[in-house]
């Protein structure tokens, strides 16, 4: 170690080149990882515009020779893409108000007040916990519950059953939020004189956006995607969801790559959309100049 | 416009015990200034005057009003933090209004408020910056605006100035006096630094482990400390504190010898006296405490402090400024009998004579 540090001081040109040599791998590890994350939604993409048989074509197209629309005109106008994509909407929409709700009040809670015995270290472990067992345990127990309160093929069942899945995370995700917020900030705003609630309504709930932005991205995007809870619980075209609608177009005799292509490309865009909207609030340090000099 | 009492306040962290048994009056319009090592129970103290904290047994009173139970916010107390705690997405004005706007006072009268208050603590051209824009000290006039913008009842200010660079603290110290014997609002200040404390406290409270050791003005405190530990805790450079044995008046400990103290025996004796009680001389002087040779020698500005081993212990002695003494030059210390304390070794009890 002390070798290579003086060889450093006495030949510089040699560990200039070195510095090169890291700043270039790390280059190539950023392109191998965006290649790998980035060329299916391409590859879909791409197959989305071209014809049935150039799809299959051997070698492959890297992109569509002769491009076409045919299948996203099938996907909009012959197959309710929309509907599907509303139900997500609504779903995702009201999973993630409802989960971000709870989770913020919750995680607030157990950041900053102190639980009697052993409560306090069991109580978040235990919500966590909930998360512990993989989704399909579930559903046995669940489709139960909705067929007894007759809630099958409905999308509040299906807000139910995501925000038993998000909660938990949203909750610690929040908490460690307002964990890393300074108690003074909300001592002060009380000893100026505001009650609890409105310290946490006015000076950490402002403070604590970024970790909103974060959670809410969380959990849209969960629940935008997820297919196993749905599939089990909605059967009627007016309560399915878009990955169930999707993956529909795998029948018994064929398999439409085309408009599958086109639908999961179109599917992608508005959680995209939303990720780019919300990710300035995700800059953190907003809290930097509460404290200290 | 207010006074506090404590009356057996105690109050425990589980099984610690943070605050034991404390009785204190803060008289109106008063300049308290609880002074301790950090753990002593000082901030804890202020924090259940302000009710951020629960008092665990005994009675707080603002004006003889028991608040033990009272909302922070129907307590009408101001409190700066030592991290300043400002909210750093609201301006400088919302930083300073809030207060006024939680107590619903209308908009316009609300600025106004603001602006006066702003100018006080020379902050009026910084009153659309967020908190990051500011520098620490005015930030730190920021937090102090927040605290006197709607004339509390009580100030509580914990260690406000300790964040700052020494030459804004000692401006903002004597700012802090001024303001204070402007507003005339009691105020109860917290601090770990003696010359805050000295110079600010029309009384001090120096705290430890939890209890008042001595109560008293500065003056007091300085030439009457009651304990060995309120010796040693004031004064810069601290007292001379050393270990011996006291037989029939006279302190013993190796080359230091000290007559005069009256006809006390002890067998665990401690010796106090201030630097600026002892004197160099020649060391063939007759009637020196301790020949010794000179360990250091500091020039501080003002004066020289030299020290000499005395026992395993170094002995402070603040010399002339225009003393010059070199390392292992042997000297004789004169000490000012009449100007020396004797502390119990086992109670820990100033002994007198």
């Amino acid at each position: 170690m002390a070798v290579t540090a003086q060889t450093s001081v006495v030949m510089p040109v040699r560990s200039r080149n070195r510095e090169r040599v890291l700043r270039w791998l790390a280059y190539l590890t950023i392109a191998v990882a965006l290649i790998v994350t980035l060329f299916p939604i391409y590859w879909i993409a791409a197959n989305s515009f071209k014809t049935d048989i150039d799809i299959f074509a051997v070698p492959p197209q890297w992109y569509p020779e002769a491009p076409t629309l045919k299948h996203y005109v099938e996907t909009f106008v012959e197959r309710p893409f929309l509907l599907y994509a509303l139900n997500s909407f609504l779903v995702a929409v009201g999973t993630t108000i409802v989960s971000l709700t709870f989770g913020t009040l919750a995680g607030y809670a157990l950041a900053r007040f102190r639980y009697p015995g052993r409560f306090r270290y069991n109580v978040s472990f235990w919500i966590l916990s909930t998360r512990m067992m993989p989704p399909i345990v579930t559903i046995i127990p669940l489709y139960l519950f909705f067929l007894f309160f007759d809630m099958l093929n409905t999308k509040s069942a299906l807000v139910i059953a995501y925000t038993a899945f998000n909660l938990p995370f949203a909750t610690w995700m929040m908490k460690s939020y307002f964990q890393d917020l300074p108690v003074e900030l909300e001592e002060a705003a009380i000893v100026d004189g505001d009650t609890r609630w409105g310290a946490f309504l006015r000076v950490a709930l402002p403070l604590a956006r970024p970790g909103l932005a974060a959670t809410a991205i969380f959990c849209l995007i969960i629940s935008w995607n997820e297919f196993l809870l749905s599939l089990i619980i909605t059967l009627t075209e007016q309560s399915q969801t878009l990955p169930i609608g999707i993956a529909g177009r795998v029948t018994q005799y064929n398999t439409y790559w085309g408009e599958i292509s086109a639908a999961g490309f179109m599917a992608c865009v508005p959680i995209m959309i939303f990720a780019f909207i919300v990710q300035r609030h995700l800059v953190r340090g907003l809290s930097f100049g509460a404290v200290k000099g | 416009m207010a006074s506090v009492r404590f009356d057996n306040v105690t109050k425990k962290f589980g099984a610690f015990v943070a605050v034991a048994d404390l009785n204190l009056e803060i008289r109106d319009k008063e300049f308290l200034v609880l002074l301790g090592p950090s753990g002593c129970g000082k901030t804890t103290t202020m924090r259940m005057v302000a009710g951020l904290e629960e008092v665990s047994s005994g009675d707080i009173f603002i004006d003889g009003d028991r608040i033990n139970d009272v909302l922070p916010k129907y307590r009408d107390v101001a409190m700066v933090f030592q991290s300043y705690a400002l909210y750093p997405h609201l301006t400088v004005a919302e930083n300073i209004g809030y207060p006024l706007k939680i107590r619903k006072v209308p908009p316009q009268q609300r600025a106004r408020q603001v602006e006066e208050v702003a100018r006080r603590v020379e902050l009026d051209a910084l009153l659309e910056r967020l908190p990051r824009e500011l520098s620490g000290g005015q930030r730190q006039r920021v937090a102090l605006a927040r605290a006197i913008v709607r004339t509390p009842r009580v100030f509580l200010m914990d260690e406000p100035l300790s964040n700052l660079d020494a030459k804004l603290r000692v401006q903002m110290r004597a700012e802090l006096k001024h303001l204070q014997h402007e507003l005339q609002v009691t105020t109860i200040y917290v601090t770990h630094d003696q010359i805050e404390a000295m110079t600010l406290a029309h009384r001090v409270a120096v705290m430890n482990k939890g209890a008042i050791e001595q109560l008293g003005t500065p003056k007091e405190i300085y030439n009457d400390p009651r304990t060995l530990f309120v010796a040693g805790f004031i004064g810069s450079p601290p007292m001379n504190l050393i270990d011996g044995e006291v037989k029939n008046g006279t302190f013993i400990n190796g080359s230091l010898r000290v007559e005069g103290l009256g006809g006390t025996s002890l067998r665990k004796a401690v010796l106090g006296v201030r630097p600026e009680d002892t004197h160099v001389v020649a060391a063939s002087e007759a009637g020196t405490s301790m020949v010794a040779p000179i360990y250091s020698s500091e020039l501080t500005g003002e004066s020289t402090l030299v020290s000499v081993q005395a026992g395993d212990k170094l002995f402070t002695i603040r010399a002339d400024k225009n003393f010059v003494g070199e390392i292992d030059q042997k000297i004789g210390v004169k000490v000012a009998t009449d100007r020396v304390f004797l502390f119990d070794g086992e109670s820990r009890n100033r002994v007198d004579f």
